[in-house]
């Protein structure tokens, strides 16, 4: 290690390569407030020093993929998508469009001086109606009986429509009129959540770099695993850089075909209930009364990348990448609309029905693209502008074109303003068609009661493959948007971006795309915060070198001292209070700032419990429900995930601000109750739908606002009370889809996202320490200020204390035991749209309890080291008594687990 | 290998060849390349999300980089 005295006083650590100091000092740049003693004097550093020292940042690797990208960082971004209705000729969907709600969370750690680990978690829970099928609007396929009524739930109207074509096979309309005209066939689907893990581990030469990864995606349908290698090679004093990247994806589909569907859509060549076919990519099986499409796929996929310094304003990239993937390529959930006309028919109509064919593709796909970048720096502006260019193409006869270009522009004051267009185009797949007509009469099979239970299609006269799925079709998408970027006190930046975005047949390159039937309008939007972490370690290290500094630098740097010195003795009071307590420390200094993140699971299963007594299904049948004979199921399981944000301020010593983001999933799922009354067939059809599946639910949960007050503060006891509002953000008006054209209605109470309702959060904390023990205790409350949701319905008041002690075993860990007690009341109110109560879960009564739990956690907290103000703790609670209002599920347990960043 | 693969290998060799033989641009030259704005991808985690919404709802899946993931197939 070496130190370098610049004439203005200013120190360059240089270690390894790497110019330490260069991050502390971007920051100083920023005015921030670390250094705010300093800041009028850093203020006259020379640009050109900034410049070097900026530079400096780049060192070893020349251009990593992101300069923003800092050496040890934390992001967090929450996204929503949603889609716009689409064009049905004139009958109303009364579904919602597809909307996803988005999280993601990454963070990247030195383990080593050149080793990073990185690990990014990401949840999108999708819901909403989408299109499944194509056909003529002469089919009736999007469910018009001619009145322009409502289209009906999922059940697609696919299936023996009776059509006609002249001779040329025009459709013909009920009039005889011949009619082109297309339309979709929509399908809406109950919520569903993917959720995504995977890792980097990279080492760092001077001169190259390595990363391994891996992850796992999960879904219910969708099973995904990927590992991933590349490496990254600085040429030509760090102006050239090649990447060279290979990852392999084994995925597989286990797809519960919608018992809506499945009588109306059929395999080709051997009927429906034939379903197994050996030469296939795909197998159809049935299984407790739902079918399963399962199958299996391989991705490859290499790219090569080179990044070239063009002079000093200006960067460019050209890469090349191929894919291949093998396997079943298919959507389970789209199907083919084909029209089978009989032969031999004189006249000029020919007559015909319909049936829906599950889409067939090609087992394999082979993808080449290639894309340039171009970033060009404005000089007079401080800008820059990316111009981003890519081609693909595949032998599924798919050639696309994506242009992007972005104008990044600082606004000063740490503000950047980023407008982007895009413009996207695509030729159709080879095998794509809206739909299918065939001149032949299929061979029906019969059942034992002679019914028929399939039709048989001479695959000969039928394309080898062929789909209708609007994404292979020919079109365009034009989109524009624009990010805000804020850069706040030392390495915290957010983010702010929405996007448009217009997909239309007309917009394909060249002409030719699919009619303006398909066409649909979309946005997202996002908001990012990103902390760099490496920010405050590089303060730390600047820091601890100060003893190589002479007397007159040591003194004007107090501030950082002070900083330094305030970091290891933050969450003295009540940090280390167990993971599942929450307000359970103030910031002690003002203006001092606190990023964590919260997870807590919920999990429920086991018998149902009357009280704190176990009851057998019949005294279910006989009590649970309200009075109401329609008592047929019950919950099997239930499981809540819950994300929450922790960001704290502290405008003065005794006042703390909190702002506490959430997101909530949630999965259940239900059996049927023995000796439950014979159910009529609508009810069956209801049943079958909770048993059968498992429901999710997931998204934006309520938002909380806090303040907190010093109340009292003397030698090792501290007491602190919390005001607060939580504001009704989480829906509460989440619905299953429809089944079998009942409109299910409202999903169950503990299924919303929210409680709907205005709620006044106070409590009031204790804690304190001697030597290596502390201890705290917590009186909390959670009281609904509205009579009832937007839904009809209100959740009871919460009442908990809690009591904890905790040891230190190390300076850096501790553990806790904690005792807890919750209150809750039931539910008032109730629903007030369609709701089909089928079980205990469904009646207010049987919600709310008495529970006592103990807990066991751990707490790391580290005051050293690169990763100084860094806390990490797990506690997992464990049931010890339950005393439900009504009937209802105990619980397993509850984990929780916080992470939380001091600055 | 089809041509239009070929034609953009050649382009995008002669294009960083002719370049990298005539630039040459000293570390202390690099400030303005160093600049947040003029990374790459400036919105790295922006990116991920929009390339997970793009790529379940246009037919290219990925983009040059080698990655790998879930399906969101809606």
């Amino acid at each position: 290690m070496a130190v370098i005295k610049s004439s203005n006083k200013m120190q360059i650590v240089v270690n390894k390569g790497r110019l330490l100091i260069g991050t502390a000092y971007t920051h100083l740049f920023g005015g921030q407030l670390i250094f705010a003693s300093k800041s009028k004097r850093m203020a006259a550093v020379s640009s050109s020093l900034q410049a070097l020292t900026a530079a400096a940042l780049t060192l070893p690797g020349l251009m990593p993929l992101s300069a923003n990208a800092a050496e040890e960082e934390a992001s967090f971004l929450y996204g929503y998508y949603e889609e716009g209705s689409r064009n049905l000729s004139g009958v109303k969907s009364r579904f919602n469009p597809i909307a996803v709600n988005s999280l993601l969370g990454s963070s990247t750690i030195k383990l080593a001086d050149r080793i990073k680990f990185a690990f990014n978690y990401a949840q999108d829970t999708w819901s909403g109606a989408t299109p499944i099928a194509t056909a003529p609007l002469a089919f009736g396929g999007n469910g018009d009986n001619g009145q322009g009524h409502l289209v009906g739930g999922a059940t697609p109207y696919l299936v023996n429509n009776n059509v006609s074509f002249d001779r040329q096979l025009n459709p013909l309309s009920n009039s005889g009129a011949k009619n082109n005209q297309l339309v979709h066939t929509i399908s809406s689907a109950s919520p569903e959540t993917r959720n995504q893990g995977d890792f980097k581990l990279g080492y760092e030469w001077d001169e190259a770099a390595l990363d391994v990864g891996g992850g796992i995606s999960e879904e219910n349908d969708y099973h995904s695993q990927f590992g991933n290698m590349a490496g990254r090679w600085d040429l030509n004093h760090k102006l050239t850089q090649i990447n060279l990247s290979q990852s392999y994806t084994n995925s597989n589909t286990t797809a519960t075909l919608d018992h809506d569907a499945t009588p109306y859509i059929w395999e080709t060549s051997t009927g429906f209930n034939a379903f197994n076919r050996s030469n296939h990519d795909y197998q159809l099986t049935k299984s407790g009364g739902n079918t399963f499409l399962t199958g299996d796929r391989q991705d490859w996929r290499t790219a090569l990348g080179l990044t070239q310094v063009v002079n000093e304003s200006a960067l460019v990239e050209a890469g090349f990448g191929f894919s291949r993937g093998t396997g079943y390529m298919a959507n389970p959930y789209k199907a083919v609309e084909l029209a089978y006309i009989a032969p031999g028919q004189t006249g000029n109509v020919l007559t015909g029905q319909t049936v829906g064919l599950l889409e067939e593709r090609p087992s394999e796909r082979n993808q080449w693209i290639e894309n340039l970048r171009y970033v060009q720096h404005i000089k007079g502006l401080d800008a820059a502008v990316h111009f981003d260019y890519s081609f693909s193409h595949d032998d599924w006869g798919v050639n696309a074109h994506t242009f992007q270009s972005d104008w990044v522009q600082p606004i000063g004051s740490g503000w950047a303003i980023t407008p982007k267009i895009r413009y996207y185009s695509q030729s159709a797949a080879n095998f794509y068609t809206p739909y299918l007509v065939t001149i032949q009469s299929p061979t029906f099979i019969y059942g034992a009661n002679g019914q028929i239970i399939g039709k048989q299609f001479d695959a000969s006269k039928l394309p080898t493959y062929y789909s209708s799925d609007p994404r292979l079709s020919g079109y365009g998408a034009l989109s524009g948007g624009i990010t805000l970027s804020k850069q706040l006190v030392a390495g915290i930046r957010l983010e702010a971006s929405a996007e448009y975005y217009t997909h239309a047949g007309s917009l394909k390159l060249g002409g030719g795309g699919e009619g303006a039937y398909a066409d649909y309008n979309s946005y997202l939007v996002n908001g990012v915060l990103n902390v760099d972490l490496s920010s405050f370690s590089t303060a730390v290290r600047r820091h601890n070198s100060m003893s190589m500094m002479s007397s007159d630098d040591v003194e004007e740097d107090h501030s950082a001292h002070s900083m330094s010195a305030n970091h290891s003795n933050h969450g003295n009071h009540g940090a280390h209070a167990p993971a599942g307590v929450m307000f359970s420390h103030m910031l002690e200094k003002p203006n001092d700032f606190m990023v964590g993140v919260r997870y807590m699971r919920d999990t429920q299963s086991g018998n149902i419990l009357q009280g704190s007594t176990n009851v057998s299904d019949l005294t279910l049948v006989n009590n649970a429900c309200g009075g109401n004979s329609k008592c047929y199921d019950t919950v099997r399981s239930m499981n809540m995930n819950m994300i929450m944000l922790d960001l704290m301020y502290a405008p003065t010593d005794w006042l703390t601000l909190m702002l506490m983001p959430q997101f909530v999933d949630m999965n259940m799922s239900s059996r049927a109750l023995t000796g439950a009354p014979t159910p009529t067939f609508n009810d069956q059809m209801l049943i079958d739908h909770h048993t059968l599946h498992e429901h999710t639910t997931g998204g934006v949960g309520d938002t909380g606002m806090y303040a907190m007050f010093k109340l009292f503060e003397e030698s090792g006891h501290h007491i602190h009370a919390t005001l607060g509002m939580s504001a009704p953000t989480g829906s509460v008006d989440i619905k299953f889809r429809d089944t079998h054209g009942i409109d299910v209605g409202f999903q169950h109470y503990g299924m919303q996202l929210g409680s709907g309702t205005w709620d006044f959060k106070p409590s009031l904390t204790y804690s304190g320490n001697m030597n290596r023990y502390s201890w705290g205790a917590q009186l909390s409350g959670t009281k609904r200020l509205q009579n009832s949701n937007a839904s009809g319905y209100a959740l009871g008041d919460i009442f908990q204390s809690t009591a904890w002690g905790s040891y230190g075993l190390l300076e850096w860990l501790s553990t806790s035991i904690r005792g807890v007690y919750t209150v809750q009341g039931a539910i008032s109110g109730a629903f007030n749209g369609t709701y089909n109560p089928l079980g205990p879960i469904d009646y207010t009564s049987n919600y709310g309890g008495r529970y006592w739990d103990v807990g066991f956690g751990v707490n790391a907290f580290v005051s050293t080291g690169t990763l100084q103000g860094n806390n990490l703790s797990f506690e997992w609670l464990q049931p010890v008594h339950t005393d439900v209002n009504g009937f209802q599920l105990p619980r397993s347990g509850a984990l929780a687990a916080t992470w939380s960043y001091v600055f | 290998m089809k041509i239009p693969q070929a034609l953009w290998l050649v382009v995008s060799l002669v294009l960083v060849l002719s370049v990298s033989g005539c630039s040459s641009v000293a570390p202390w030259q690099r400030g303005v390349l160093a600049k947040s704005q003029m990374a790459l991808d400036i919105y790295p985690v922006q990116s991920t999300f929009k390339s997970h919404i793009y790529n379940s709802r246009e037919a290219v899946t990925g983009n040059s980089s080698a990655g790998g993931g879930g399906c969101g197939c809606n």
